[in-house]
């Protein structure tokens, strides 16, 4: 089916400035690689609009003009089985650009030009980009891209596109996109009704829309009442007569594409891979496990090995301003608002950052290396007890480093279902700011057990969260999630993009939990410090004593201990700085003068930065297995021993793994599942976590006595 | 009847038929899984669930439960 005018106005198109040009194509593809290596350092990377699906977007100046480039999550195909894929296709047909560029995985043709068949229905100007090239050489795949092009009526341009090779041929064939001439046809009654459906779409897309319509698929554009109910009904006949119209139009696809994909090959010597290779090892029956272990370890030390010196940078930063404002003639009450309400605040907000950021890098080093898609393939039949898939065991177990990325990394899971559930449970997964508190309580209230004290402590919190993931499955009553995925081929992802993409989340998170952490900040302070005077007196006291006869069956009464738990909300870690400031009262800020402030910033950034590049070696060396010493001072583990009993200690430890998440982390909640499943999180865990910690404290009581 | 869950590694078989909740088969069909193809068993995975299959120059890791549903040829 030739389409003059479309070509036309795709000339024109591109001689014009702003003509919209996106990549199009399979997950694994190798699409982000060849959108930075056409884009370089005008790469911009962000979210789609209203969700947390990655955006990447280029402006290229052309010799016909300035041309925007926006790649479209991956999709094996339009009928869409992910958010991702239902994004690509709404935004092809609701907003359909000037050009289409469908990257193609040179190395597998046949399940690629599959897609490549759907994209020619969108009656689009195309162009495809055959891309690994080199892999499939490897394979041992002699490719024919001329036969390709002959065959579907659009370039075709091999490309390499990790070593920039084929870039320039590809954007100079833009300028020769077209409507692809190929037109495939169905099984006769099928094709027929597809005519007469296509006859009454007025969209570019009329084919594929009826065909899609015909398949009982639900398509994302508004079409007219009448026109579905035609779909209904001849879809009707169709079944009556046999037709089961998904199947046929999948396995006329499918034929062409293998068809297509035969011509295009010139020669084929089957070779073993890299990929094979390696999996030889890391999926072996006996190494597998081990392996698997020890990449999930390296990724974790990576993380937290690299980002500690620059919280630690933030937080020393911290420290010198608040010299810097005790030195100012200042009433207390307004220094202290500065220092430990403003400057409080905005570093809480800002140490998140080195976290993210590193724990992003890792985790697309994991998932675009496909050593992630591996690990999910060993852990599937854990995780399969839980009723969710392999790929769930990544957020669980980021969500021991930091809750926050766990949160905002479910969405490597493919259904929507799955990742409410993954997340619901990464609360419980206790991330190292509770670790602090713990070994603060171990080591005061069980010296000689504090390993053991916080080991089990970790296992609860999975143990509840994998429950809570179950229960939640078995009351939607949804059968198991599917275990399904691609392993795909190993790559090395590119550095360039892994980067951005790390920075944009990492900032998107910022912009948008800055906001929510500061107010909590400044409210805290506000209880603290109304009115002003003693701890005892304050506002912060009296709620803590309103908390008393709700927490009198965990055999905690102390204000002190049911305070520390307010501003625990805002981070954890901050629950053993609260308790040493209402046990031993605060220290005085030491005022600092400007050089002497600098001095320090300047000496911890030195050290950081020393402490980072140290990492490196540290990275593979034998991890600590023993938890770190607790530094509160030792006057704070005494007056603790005097005010609660052992068994209420283990109530409370069990309380603050188990209660409200963080801001932060609520927050993250609310951007992935709205604000009705982060208020259900919230409750629910406040809930259960005074369940369980009394539980624990009736048995703790029989153990150890009152 | 011959189900992909009971397929030896290493031995291509052709499938006939997938017998699967629709969402699945969307799935399938989606990574090329379909009547007509060929498939190979290259691995189970080390705590024996889930298999690792080929279908063309695609690797798909699939459950046996999942894995039961798709029907091959004698």
């Amino acid at each position: 089916m030739g389409c003059p005018e479309c070509q036309g106005a795709v000339a024109t198109a591109l001689r014009t400035d702003g003509t919209r040009v996106v990549t199009v194509g399979n997950p694994n593809t190798g699409k982000t690689t060849l959108i930075n290596a056409l884009a370089g350092s005008n790469l911009k990377v962000g979210n789609w609009p209203g969700t947390t699906v990655d955006r990447l977007e280029a402006q290229l100046r052309l010799p016909g003009g300035t041309v925007r480039l926006v790649d479209l999550p991956g999709a094996y195909s339009l009928n869409p089985t992910t958010p991702e894929e239902a994004l690509a296709a709404r935004e092809l047909l609701a907003h359909p650009p000037d050009v289409v560029v469908n990257v193609v995985d040179a190395g597998n043709l046949e399940r690629n030009l599959h897609l490549t068949l759907e994209l020619a229905e969108l009656g689009l100007p195309m162009v495809v980009a055959l891309n690994l090239m080199d892999e499939a050489e490897a394979k041992g795949y002699t490719l024919d891209p001329a036969a390709l092009e002959r065959a579907l009526g659009v370039p075709v341009v091999p490309l390499v596109a990790s070593r920039g090779r084929g870039t320039d041929e590809l954007l100079a064939a833009l300028e020769r996109a077209r409507v692809p001439e190929l037109r495939l046809r169905y099984p006769g009654e099928l094709d027929r009704a597809a005519v007469r459906l296509a006859e009454r779409i007025r969209h570019p897309a009329g084919r594929w829309i009826a065909l899609a319509l015909l398949a009982g698929e639900e398509v994302p554009i508004e079409l007219d009442g009448e026109l579905l109910e035609l779909a209904r009904q001849l879809r009707g006949e169709l079944e009556r007569v046999g037709i089961d119209p998904y199947l046929e139009i999948e396995n006329a696809r499918y034929v062409r594409a293998h068809e297509l994909a035969q011509d295009a090959l010139l020669g084929s010597e089957p070779r073993l891979t890299l990929t094979d290779r390696v999996d030889r090892w890391v999926l072996h029956p006996l190494l597998g496990g081990p392996i698997f272990l020890l990449g999930m370890l390296l990724a974790f030390r990576f993380t937290f090995l690299f980002s500690t010196p620059w919280v630690d940078f933030i937080g020393a930063v911290q420290e010198v301003l608040a010299g810097w404002i005790a030195a100012l003639p200042l009433p207390p009450l307004v220094a202290s608002f500065f220092a430990d309400g403003l400057v409080g605040g905005v570093g809480t907000v800002i140490s998140f950052a080195p976290v993210l950021f590193f724990l992003y890098v890792a985790l697309a080093f994991l998932e675009t290396s496909g050593f992630l898609a591996r690990a999910a393939f060993i852990a599937d039949k854990m995780m399969l007890l839980a009723g969710l898939p392999g790929r769930a065991f990544i957020p669980l177990i980021l969500g021991f480093g930091c809750n926050v990325p766990a949160v905002y990394s479910t969405r490597i899971l493919t259904g929507r279902f799955d990742r409410l559930r993954v997340g619901l449970a990464i609360p419980f997964m206790s991330c190292s700011a509770r670790l602090v508190v713990f070994t603060l309580f171990a080591a005061v209230f069980f010296p000689r057990h504090a390993a053991w004290v916080v080991f089990g402590l970790y296992l609860l919190g999975m143990v509840v969260g994998l429950l809570t993931a179950w229960l939640l499955g078995r009351a939607a009553g949804q059968p198991a999630s599917s275990g399904l995925m691609e392993l795909p081929p190993y790559r090395l992802p590119t550095m360039q993009v892994v980067l951005k993409q790390a920075w944009a989340r990492t900032r998107s998170f910022l912009e948008g939990a800055g906001g929510p952490i500061l107010l909590a900040v400044l409210f805290v302070w506000l209880l603290l410090n109304l009115p002003p005077g003693d701890l005892e007196g304050s506002l912060y006291a009296r709620v803590a004593g309103w908390l008393a006869p709700l927490f009198a069956p965990l055999g905690i009464g102390d204000w002190r201990l049911l305070g520390a738990l307010i501003p625990g909300f805002v981070a954890k870690e901050v629950v053993v700085g609260t308790l040493a400031v209402s046990y031993l009262g605060a220290e005085p800020t030491a005022a600092l003068g400007l050089a002497q402030g600098l001095g320090q910033i300047l000496a911890t950034f030195w050290a950081s930065l020393l402490t980072t590049l140290g990492a490196v070696p540290a990275l593979f060396g034998l991890p600590q297995l023993a938890p770190p010493p607790p530094d509160a001072p030792t006057a704070l583990q005494a007056a603790l021993r005097a005010s609660v009993a052992p068994a209420a200690a283990l109530a409370y430890m069990v309380y603050v793994l188990l209660y409200t998440p963080c801001v932060a982390t609520v927050t993250a909640l609310k951007n992935e599942f709205g604000r009705f499943w982060a208020a259900v999180a919230v409750v629910y865990e406040l809930i259960l976590a005074w369940v369980l910690a009394w539980g624990v404290y009736r048995l703790a009581l029989l153990w150890l006595g009152g | 009847m011959r189900r992909l869950s009971d397929l030896p590694e290493d031995t291509p078989a052709r499938i006939r038929a997938l017998r699967t909740p629709p969402l699945l088969r969307r799935r399938l069909l989606a990574l090329g899984v379909r009547p007509g193809a060929e498939v190979r068993v290259v691995r189970r995975a080390p705590l024996g669930d889930p298999m690792e299959i080929a279908v063309g120059d695609t690797l798909i890791a699939i459950r046996h439960a999942e894995a039961a549903g798709v029907e091959l040829e004698e």
